[in-house]
């Protein structure tokens, strides 16, 4: 009885704090089909969010914006929140959520400047703001509590192999810092991101059909990852931990490593690519 | 000698100082406020030296050898030095496989006159820190013998190739080293060898100590309190400067993939890396990561193959240690004048109360001194210039060190 007891004590000690980084790159195959798509998605990420928020009284929420000219946090915004009046008797805070996120992006979405041509989202650098703000929230937390963070990345674009070095230290201090990273690809399976799921010990999902996008969010990333183990998930993706070689990007088996600078060859290579032997500077 | 050449004076030999005029109270009349931004000055300022080395010594391999002598049993340190010195090493070891994915460790440790291997050199954390904590049970007994500690880190780092970074780092507890020859030929042959030696000192500068780090040009520091001695092992987290006798040259390594995806079912086997333990014995699994090259398979990575000796990585782990090569620029400081009402990374609301503001020069975004220590410590990116699309462009143009080195020495 009295560790049971103890344990209610600790659970309302915790909180499970979601950050979702929504992307509205407008280059995105999904939204340039069909631009009603993007309306669908906000509703589904709106509803999930509220039912994030209604598991537990002391769950938090953030939800960053990933456009193409920039980031942006949806919610919560700095400064008074909104006025909110209670609407249908529905939860105050739930109304908050969805007026915050859709007015803020329709903002962003007005303000942006216009896009001469497709280009990449830069969701590294947006997953990285995810975790400075998670890491402020940590900082801050009153004593004797404890915030368990969790990242939900919903895109439909590309990966860039550009953004392969900014991936890498994001997925990397994700799981130092004890964060969990989902994604949830909407249209072309994710490489890279599946690395980063798999490092931080997230969930993969590739969505089979866009029409049921809430049905798989709440099925599959609702639950926190103490739950998920209870649950029956897709089975984990193998991922491919290969080197690309620089010379010719092929995925190779047995490759050739400078000591210096790290540079993967598939063969032993001409001089030209490797750092000149230089002196040393000594302390 | 050297350490009368290198100009530093000892506190005692300088003017009189007034170091409590450092310390301001704040309106309360605390002086937490004042103690905090003397110790975020000390994080900054070493950030700002990171820069400047033309060549890393990134294959890190790296001795620790622990004092185990009587000496460690004086509470200064709180409870007990050997006790301070096992649960900081525990968080070394973690940080160091966690900085360094590709480099070996081991422990060595120095009692009764002779030293033993506590942990054999090894790339995982795990085994280090079980053997760590075992020995801070064991009995503490009799001299150090600094001769004995370093031959025998010696013996197994000059079987290393010429490519890797040779390291020693050694936690001295006793101002005395009891040896059975002349400590000097055994410098000197550190020195040859291009082992680079480093020592923490838990009571007061030894002068044979000091003579070691000159001569193999590694750090020397005496230890203040808890805080300090953990400052100065974290300073040996970052790769050092590569040695002179350091060659460069293109290793054989082996990017396994998991095994399992290639047949529907795969077969179940023994890994190679738990089939000698007793205590841990091989189970038959599924998965496990294959040599490319014999086949055999392990359970972690990294790891040197046992069977043909090839070394065994993922591409993250090379990944892991670019940031070393491609440091974030260092943070301009800038006085609080209102310009930005929020930090752009992590949205904290600036106050009256900030005093500075870090700018990065490149993306010119604002942010509060927690995220600058962040970014540099701990993300290895700035945010701004990975968020905003004209700033990321920059970012491809960003060049690894040695390349900026060679630039200014053309010039």
């Amino acid at each position: 009885m009295e560790t049971e007891a103890r344990t209610v004590d600790n659970k309302e000690k915790e909180c499970s704090l979601l950050v979702i980084v929504l992307d509205t790159n407008p280059s995105q195959q999904i939204i340039r089909r069909d631009s009603h798509h993007v309306t669908q998605i906000l509703d589904s990420i709106c509803a999930f969010s509220n039912a994030h928020l209604m598991q537990r009284p002391q769950n938090k929420l953030a939800v960053l914006d990933c456009h193409h000219h920039g980031t942006e946090f949806l919610y919560p915004t700095p400064g008074r929140p909104l006025d909110i009046r209670q609407v249908d008797g529905q939860y105050e805070v739930f109304t908050l959520v969805e007026k915050t996120i859709k007015q803020k992006l329709a903002q962003i979405i007005s303000d942006a400047p216009k896009m001469s041509g497709p280009c990449e989202s830069l969701l590294a650098g947006s997953i990285a703001m995810a975790l400075s703000y998670i890491t402020r929230l940590e900082r801050n937390r009153p004593l004797g509590t404890r915030i368990n963070a969790r990242i939900l990345v919903v895109t439909g674009s590309n990966e860039c192999a550009s953004q392969y070095m900014t991936y890498m230290n994001v997925f990397f201090t994700a799981q130092k810092q004890n964060i969990v990273l989902d994604v949830c690809a909407l249209d072309k399976s994710l490489t890279l991101l599946q690395q980063g799921c798999d490092i931080t010990g997230g969930q993969y999902l590739r969505l089979p059909q866009l029409e049921g996008l809430l049905q798989y969010l709440l099925w599959v990333f609702l639950p926190d990852p103490e739950t998920r183990l209870k649950l029956v998930l897709p089975p984990p993706v193998k991922v491919d931990y290969r080197a690309a070689c620089f010379c010719h990007r092929e995925l190779i088996d047995i490759g050739y490593v400078c000591s210096v600078c790290f540079t993967v060859f598939k063969s032993p290579p001409p001089i030209a690519g490797k750092p000149k032997k230089k002196k040393v500077r000594q302390m | 000698m050297a350490e009368e050449d290198d100009g530093k004076e000892y506190r005692w030999e300088t003017g009189y100082e007034k170091t409590w005029e450092a310390i301001k109270e704040d309106e309360d009349g605390l002086v937490d406020g004042a103690i905090a931004d003397i110790i975020q000055k000390g994080k900054r300022k070493r950030q700002a030296q990171k820069k400047g080395h033309s060549r890393l010594g990134m294959m890190r391999h790296f001795y620790v050898i622990v004092d185990c002598s009587e000496s460690m049993t004086i509470p200064d340190l709180k409870p007990t030095r050997i006790m301070c010195t096992t649960k900081l090493l525990e968080m070394f070891i973690e940080e160091f496989f966690d900085q360094n994915p590709i480099s070996q460790l081991g422990v060595i440790a120095m009692k009764g006159k002779r030293a033993e291997k506590i942990s054999e050199m090894a790339g995982s954390s795990r085994k280090h820190i079980k053997a760590l904590s075992q020995m801070s049970k064991t009995q503490l007994t009799g001299e150090p013998s600094l001769q004995n500690g370093l031959e025998l880190a010696l013996q197994t780092l000059k079987m290393i190739p010429s490519h890797a970074s040779r390291e020693i780092l050694i936690i001295m507890g006793s101002l005395t080293t009891c040896d059975p020859g002349d400590i000097n030929t055994t410098i000197d042959t550190l020195k040859k060898e291009g082992v680079r030696c480093s020592v923490v000192s838990l009571s007061a500068e030894i002068r044979i100590c000091r003579h070691l780090t000159v001569e193999t040009y590694g750090l020397f520091s005496a230890v203040l309190d808890d805080s300090h001695f953990r400052d100065q092992l974290m300073q040996h987290i970052d790769p050092p400067p590569a040695a002179q006798t350091q060659e460069n040259s293109l290793i054989k390594m082996g990017f396994p993939h998991n095994q399992s995806e290639e047949t529907k079912e795969p077969a179940l086997t023994m890994c190679m890396c738990h089939i000698d333990s007793n205590d841990e014995p091989s189970k038959l699994t599924a998965g496990g990561y294959q040599c490319p090259q014999c086949g055999s398979k392990y359970c972690e990575l990294p790891v040197s193959c046992t069977s043909c000796n090839l070394t065994l990585v993922s591409a993250p782990h090379l990944a892991r240690s670019y940031h070393h090569l491609f440091p974030v620029n260092h943070f301009r400081e800038i006085p609080y004048t209102k310009q930005r009402e929020l930090c752009y990374a992590c949205q904290k609301t600036f106050t009256d109360l900030e005093k500075n503001v870090y700018q990065c020069d490149l993306c010119k975004q604002i942010f509060c001194i927690d995220c600058d220590i962040f970014i540099h410590d701990t993300l290895h990116i700035c945010v701004g210039c990975t968020t905003i699309p004209m700033a990321a462009q920059n970012i491809h143009l960003r060049e690894p060190i040695y390349k900026q080195n060679s630039q200014h020495s053309t010039q």
